[in-house]
């Protein structure tokens, strides 16, 4: 090879080199918002700890739903006045754990808002585009149930209804 | 003053399963005049539209909240005396505070008991 042939090789090197360097750049950029360590520690972690919950949720509520059906399949109904009583308990029960599809729906609809952040990250990086700004924080005041050991019990709710400390 | 358990109570939910358990346990506790919102807009067009005894709402909808629709309820002259309960899963003390501050009557969070609703229900509208 002559000499004007290793300068083109030289010169052709450090084009790819710059090429790749500004694609891995690139990529980083687009990748920044999930390596944001407030995305990795709070978001990501609170969509597995919503994921985990919720499900621990569902099968607390199949669980009381199936005790309060098996609780009617064991029923003395001969006594007509006590059974209706002890169907009606039971009804109750049934009722009371079918809230569980709201709170599973609030923390899974946190999953899917952060699922969503990771995917348009990758698709920003697999079309080469750049990245967006994040949208507005919505209402601050819309945390949606809190994870077990965090929320606030009724009685504590009651004594600051009236106007009393946590 | 007795309860009227004939009048009209608004129940606000975007989740229809509770709705109908809200409406099931009114039910049982005697109440029969129920109607439904799935939002705040949509709830504070029926109450400017009809008069109610009662509203009984989420806090997490849209395009309304439960706690604008309490703003918006306490802002308006006819609905200000309107006693509204919060049923909510929002528990910080921030949320609490700032429905306290708005003028909620009462705050259940979810998930609540049959029990917990009556006893609730009779702080505020009284024995029944």
């Amino acid at each position: 090879m002559g000499e004007q042939g290793k300068l083109d090789l030289v010169e052709r090197l450090t084009n790819e080199c710059i090429s790749l360097c500004r694609s891995v750049l690139r990529s980083r950029k687009e990748l920044d918002p999930l390596l944001d360590p407030a995305f990795r520690q709070e978001k990501l972690q609170r969509a597995l700890n919503e994921q985990k919950t919720a499900i621990s949720e569902m099968e607390m509520a199949v669980d009381r739903i199936m005790s309060a059906v098996e609780k009617i399949g064991e029923i003395d109904f001969s006594d007509t006045a006590r059974a209706g009583q002890q169907v009606g308990e039971c009804c109750d029960a049934i009722m009371e754990a079918c809230c569980f599809q709201d709170i599973t729906g609030q923390r899974l609809t946190h999953v899917i808002g952060t699922l969503g952040e990771v995917q348009r990250s990758l698709d920003l990086l697999a079309e080469g585009r750049h990245a967006a700004a994040p949208p507005p924080a919505t209402n601050e005041l819309l945390n949606g149930p809190a994870l077990p050991g965090k929320a606030t019990g009724q009685d504590a709710v009651d004594r600051l209804l009236a106007g009393g400390a946590k | 003053m007795a309860v009227d358990m004939k009048m009209p109570i608004l129940i606000v939910d975007d989740y229809k399963t509770m709705l109908r358990i809200v409406r099931n346990l009114l039910q049982k506790l005697g109440f029969s005049n129920i109607d439904e919102a799935t939002d705040g807009a949509d709830a504070l067009a029926k109450l400017r539209g009809r008069q109610y005894g009662l509203v009984i709402s989420d806090w997490n909808m849209q395009p309304m909240t439960g706690f604008e629709l309490l703003q918006k309820v306490r802002a308006d002259a006819s609905l200000k005396t309107l006693p509204f309960v919060m049923v909510t899963a929002e528990s910080k003390v921030e949320n609490v505070v700032a429905a306290r501050n708005a003028g909620v009557n009462n705050y259940i969070i979810k998930p609540f008991s049959a029990e917990v609703l009556k006893a609730k229900l009779k702080t505020v509208l009284g024995d029944f």
